[in-house]
């Protein structure tokens, strides 16, 4: 377990160490008596067996030890609980949200949000090429967070529970979907901070890592600000119209980190879970239909909505270029200043 | 009754005398010691979930 | 009703003998007996129907066993190597469900049956035909279980603890199937532990008082008060379950205003209690081997008592233990802090009445002993994992990580699978007539103990390294851990055919045994002849309490 990079993380490691030497103790005692036992009466070495099978004594005495070092473990556990559950006077809330099979992070009050997607190429996973030193732990955006601050976390999902952890922090904490749950981090050191979803969430479970790059406060505010420009001059290409290149080519951008994961790159789907979207009729045949779908979600199946997740340009793009790609040909052209017509 | 509270909480701690014990099993009412059992199941189960509200502010 | 009933063997005999041990049983029977097939699916006989339980499980244990090489073989390097990433985790699944609803718990029933009625000197079972149905649920509701991996979709891939909505909305269509299973299986449990309660409270041999009661009766007692208790809230659940899937409902679905988290309350409501259902009746098993072949009588009978049923009491009130990071309120979490520590300490007397049964004993080192003795130290060695894991700050590290892995693993395969190992090498001559091979069971003994350390010992590493549990690939740090975890599953997996060698073996010939196979065994079981026939105690025994 690693000592970590908050004071909190530093405590939960102390206090793993001490009950781990308590069992560590108790243990060489209790096994320590028992193969002396086993040594010294075996009847092969001609002991006889005594009679005696009571002692009220011992018996009290060996209820009440355990019971008294329960109680001087339980003392420390209660006060770093306390502190753990203390996530008030926050300076910077971000909202985590888990989503099959990738991680979105939304700057509360601050119009910036993003999704993680693992980075780690398939062709690595399936042995093709050299494995990176980051293998499995590496995303295309990672979480941005200040030091020296106290960062409020507010985690949620929208799909099946998932688990957000990072060991250097001692956060996990589930992510349900109907449920926000609270949890802080106090960073000590500017560092990239590693982990991954702890809570099986389906295929890709074991490829849904999180990475979190931990700055100096300066450092942090600049990036913020970068960020919230970048955001608005995105929000400003809403109301222009779109050529069909240009969405094709943000489109298989975002369809790559966002659908690929369960209808596959090449639109084939792996039914029943998930249908093939290539060559796929009621798709093809009511663009209407499949905006609907995109932005809504289909209630009782996997597929979520994008409606909050995705911004307008990114939701036109992509179901152009799901329109359009493998054989679809439909030559529909979706912009995005109609999507944003749907949103209102 | 006071008898059976004591009999109840060395059952609790898990160490009773045997004279104790063989002077229970023959003397006593089974459903005596299981209902003050269970009554001091109850008090044992609200006693820790006070401390832990009280603990948790 | 009557000319209804399928035949079954009278109570009645016109001739018995007596022998040696002053028992009777009959010569012959005057009805006629189906035989071949029928004869076992219509037995009524607790010798038989214990035998085919303990045969199911063993045939459970390995489809079970393969399905974890199959992990373990993926995980042997990272990469994904030879399965992908659903079908993984449809084996991680079903290696959970059968283990535990198949393999480990019908081997306990299996022995209850054989054993209950000996050790309290019944005639048989106080059920006999439900006795019969209980155990003929229980192939069909695993061949529908594992028929699921073959149907469109995949079989039941979200974990044995089947979280919502991951099992609701997100889950293959054959869900369906593995909820009717699991009532099914349910159905067996519950019909079982009634009838277990029902011999145990009124069938004993005259003059045997509850605390004059071998310890293994004891603790099956209370494991069935236990199962009666919580497989109904299973039922409950996965009813719940099902109508969220197929009738519109929303109990667990956040959208329809329902609720995820009221699932895992609910599971481990009945998950809690089912862990110590899995280890109560090892700790009776190893009570009974550990005076036997200490040639000393257990240390602490009534505490040993005591200690199980406050471990059966508090497995109650300890359920959200395994839910720490859900975001209880605080007060929660430190409740179930508080209770699940406490359990260690009922634990721990059972620790040193054990090992004080052992000091200034006459010890020897047959098959039976060497399992329960490394399950003592081994078990202990979970319940130390266990302590650390009810620290709760400490849970926020190690939860769903591997070295929870390491935890239940430690308690379940070195834990109840070596008591049951233990229990049949034990009670084979009873069995059989034959002991079992000790040159062969040596060697099954120590490759199995070098197995599972192996196997499992690396997973605390791994866990505490930061791999989380149910990964079908992992980064390059775990990846030492991995293969040996990797290389120890597979000798373990391999040695148990070694077992199965001792008991063809031990069933066909071997060395005769007398009706008092262990020169150290005291209880009703060893006045009977060996083999036991199939009939015993048809007149109550003569029992003398010892000053227990």
């Amino acid at each position: 377990m690693p000592v970590g990079v908050t004071d909190l993380s530093a405590e939960i490691f102390s206090l793993h160490m001490t009950i781990f030497w308590i069992c560590v103790v108790i243990g060489l005692v209790v096994f320590g008596v028992m193969f002396y036992s086993l040594f010294k009466f075996r009847r092969s070495q001609g002991a006889k067996s005594a009679h005696f099978h009571e002692n009220t004594t011992v018996e009290v005495i060996w209820t009440a030890v355990p019971l008294l070092i329960l109680v001087g473990m339980a003392v420390p556990a209660t006060a770093t609980l306390q502190k753990m559950y203390d996530a008030s006077d926050a300076e910077l809330d971000v909202m985590i949200t888990g989503q099959q099979w990738r991680w979105r992070y939304e700057y509360l009050g601050e119009d910036v949000a993003f999704n993680s997607n693992m980075s780690t190429p398939r062709a690595q996973i399936a042995g093709e090429e050299e494995r990176g030193e980051h293998y499995l732990l590496e995303v295309d955006e990672p979480l941005v967070l200040p030091i020296n601050r106290k960062v409020r976390f507010l985690l949620t999902a929208d799909d099946v529970i998932h688990s957000w952890w990072v060991p250097d922090f001692a956060v996990k904490q589930d992510t349900i979907p109907g449920f926000i749950n609270e949890n802080w981090v106090r960073i000590n050191e500017p560092g990239i901070y590693r982990g991954q979803c702890a809570e099986l969430c389906g295929m890709d479970h074991g490829f849904m890592p999180i990475v979190v790059h931990a700055m100096e406060e300066d450092d942090f505010d600049d990036w913020l600000a970068e960020r919230k420009e970048a955001a608005e001059a995105e929000a400003m290409g809403v109301d222009r119209e779109w050529e069909m290149a240009e969405l094709m080519e943000r489109g298989e951008q975002v369809y790559g980190s966002i659908c690929a994961s369960c209808h596959q790159a090449d639109g084939g789907g792996s039914p029943p879970a998930f249908p093939a979207l290539a060559g796929n009729q009621e798709l093809i045949d009511d663009v209407d239909w499949h905006t609907d779908v995109v932005l809504n979600g289909v209630s009782g199946t996997a597929m979520p909505a994008f409606r909050s997740n995705l911004n307008p340009v990114e939701l036109a793009a992509v179901v152009t270029y799901s329109r359009n790609a493998w054989g679809n040909d439909t030559g529909d052209a979706v912009q995005p200043a109609e999507i944003v017509e749907l949103l209102e | 009754m006071w008898g059976v509270i004591k009999s109840v909480l060395a059952a609790f701690f898990g160490v009773q005398k045997e004279r104790q014990r063989q002077h229970d099993f023959e003397h006593g009412k089974p459903g005596v010691f299981i209902l003050v059992g269970l009554l001091m199941g109850v008090v044992f189960v609200v006693m820790i979930a006070a401390l832990a509200i009280y603990l948790a502010g | 009703m009557a000319p209804k009933l399928p035949p079954h063997h009278s109570l009645q005999h016109s001739s018995t003998t007596a022998t040696a041990g002053g028992q009777v049983h009959d010569d012959h029977d005057h009805h006629p007996q189906p035989r071949g097939i029928m004869r076992w699916l219509l037995t009524t006989n607790h010798k038989e129907i214990g035998s085919l339980y303990l045969i199911f499980s063993l045939i459970m244990f390995f489809i079970g066993g393969i399905f974890a090489l199959v992990v373990r073989a993926e995980l042997f390097q990272p990469g994904l190597n030879l399965v992908n990433p659903e079908f993984f985790n449809q084996m991680t699944t079903m290696h959970g469900l059968i283990m535990v609803f198949a393999a480990v718990m019908p081997a306990f029933t299996g022995l209850a049956n054989w054993m209950i009625p000996l050790q309290i000197g019944a005639p048989d079972m106080a059920l006999p035909r439900l006795n019969n149905f209980s155990f003929w649920l229980l192939p069909v509701a695993f061949i529908l279980l594992l028929s699921t991996l073959l149907m469109p979709g995949g079989g039941p891939n979200f974990g044995w603890t089947f979280y919502a909505p991951l099992s609701t909305t997100y889950a293959p269509p054959s869900t369906t199937f593995f909820i009717l299973s699991l009532h099914i299986a349910g159905v067996s449990s519950i019909l079982g532990a009634i009838n277990i309660v029902a011999t145990i409270l009124n069938m004993r041999a005259p003059g045997m008082r509850m605390m004059d009661m071998p310890l293994f009766v004891w603790t099956w007692l209370i494991t069935a008060f236990l199962l009666i208790a919580v497989m109904p809230v299973l039922a409950g659940v996965i009813t719940m379950m099902l109508m969220d899937i197929n009738f519109g409902t929303s109990f667990f679905d956040a959208a329809g205003g329902g609720d995820p988290v009221l699932f895992q309350h609910l599971f481990w409501f009945f998950g809690h209690p089912e862990v110590y259902i899995m280890i109560l009746p090892a700790f009776g098993i190893v009570s009974a081997i550990i005076p036997c072949f200490a040639r000393k009588r257990l240390f602490g009978y009534a505490s040993m008592v005591y200690a199980t049923a406050s471990i059966a009491v508090l497995s109650f009130l300890v359920w959200a233990h395994h839910m720490f990071v859900v975001g209880l309120p605080l007060a929660a979490e430190l409740f179930f802090m508080y209770t699940t520590m406490l359990i260690a300490v009922p634990t721990g007397v059972k620790v040193f009445n054990w090992i004080t049964t052992l000091f200034r004993g006459s010890i020897t080192f047959e098959v039976p002993m060497l399992f329960a003795l490394a399950f003592v130290v081994l078990f202990t060695i979970g319940g130390f994992s266990g302590l650390m894991l009810a620290i709760a700050p400490a849970d926020f590290q190690y939860h769903d990580t591997y070295f929870v892995v390491a935890h239940f693993h430690y308690v379940l395969v070195p834990g109840a699978v070596f008591s049951i190992m233990a229990a049949v090498y034990f009670w084979l001559p009873k069995w059989t007539g034959f002991y079992p091979s000790e040159v062969l069971g040596k060697w099954h003994f120590w490759l199995s103990v070098i197995g599972v350390n192996l196997t499992f010992f690396p997973m605390h590493f791994s866990g505490l390294a930061g791999m989380p549990r149910r990964i079908p690939d992992y980064a390059l740090q775990f990846a030492d851990f991995n293969l040996v975890s990797s290389l120890g599953a597979f000798l373990f997996g391999f040695s148990q055919l070694i077992f199965v060698w001792v008991i063809i073996k031990c069933v066909r010939g071997g060395v005769k045994a007398p009706a008092k196979a262990w020169d150290g065994a005291e209880d009703l079981e060893w006045t009977v002849p060996s083999p036991a026939p199939l009939h015993t105690f048809e007149t109550p025994p003569d029992f003398k309490p010892v000053q227990h």
